[in-house]
């Protein structure tokens, strides 16, 4: 187990489109609880919660209680590393691409 | 599991002049980097660019997958990262060519410790460069 007690996966969490719009609705707002985000899915209370505990064992969401509710936040820090390198190469690519047109214009005259 | 990124260019070129170009290891030189590539399964080869503080500057790929004038695939590795970039090609009549380019990211646990040991870093410098 590493240090920053990662109990799954980050690549696996977000795998899934249910977690990936949790993360989403959690960016938007410091804290939201349970109940709040389960009225936002289809599914019932159980399910949206299985996929917050994924979420909390990738440590990407934090959960306090607070009276009887449980409310979530998201702590995205473990998602800079994946998306670091999609923009990183994004840029990366589209840059060499414009040496590529340059290239290939070359070759035609 | 892993990430994709996936892009699209168009080019008013032909299909072969673009294979060339992401093939031909002089013509990889002026537009990506410094390489030994050979559009040859299972040849192993390197791109070489200045390290930055805390990479190398050394990218290891090995060629997966050579269907002249179509599709290129090759592994890319780098800084704890192994990534497979794939390259596919299409006629788009008219003198244009579509280049669709896949990276997918395999990322362990180990590649991931890798990723937060030099990546964000050498991501920053490298930005920096490409945009002066």
């Amino acid at each position: 187990m590493s240090e920053n007690n990662q109990l799954r996966d980050v690549f696996d969490a977000i795998a899934d489109p249910t977690r990936r719009r949790l993360i989403r609705l959690l960016a938007e707002a410091e804290e939201i609880p349970l109940h709040e985000l389960t009225a936002q899915f289809q599914m019932g209370r159980t399910a949206v919660s299985k996929h917050l505990t994924i979420l909390k064992e990738a440590g990407l969401v934090l959960d306090r209680k607070v009276g009887r509710e449980t409310r979530f936040r998201l702590n995205a820090s473990p998602l800079r590393e994946i998306q670091d390198w999609v923009a990183f190469y994004s840029k990366f690519w589209s840059t060499n691409m414009l040496r590529l047109n340059q290239l290939l214009e070359e070759e035609e005259e | 599991m892993s990430l994709t990124l996936s892009l699209d260019f168009q080019f008013t070129t032909s299909i072969e002049k673009l294979w060339s170009a992401l093939t031909d290891s002089s013509k990889l030189a002026k537009w990506v980097m410094e390489n030994d590539f050979k559009p040859v399964v299972g040849h192993r080869f390197q791109f070489r660019t200045q390290p930055f503080n805390g990479w190398d500057g050394i990218i290891d790929g090995e060629v997966l997958i050579v269907d002249a004038p179509n599709r290129l695939s090759y592994t890319w590795a780098s800084a704890g990262e192994k990534h497979t970039v794939t390259w596919t090609l299409q006629d788009l009549g008219d003198g244009k060519v579509n280049l669709h380019l896949e990276q997918t990211g395999f990322s362990n646990a180990q590649g991931l410790e890798g990723a937060k040991y030099g990546w964000g870093k050498w991501c920053g410098e490298l930005k920096k460069l490409l945009e002066q």
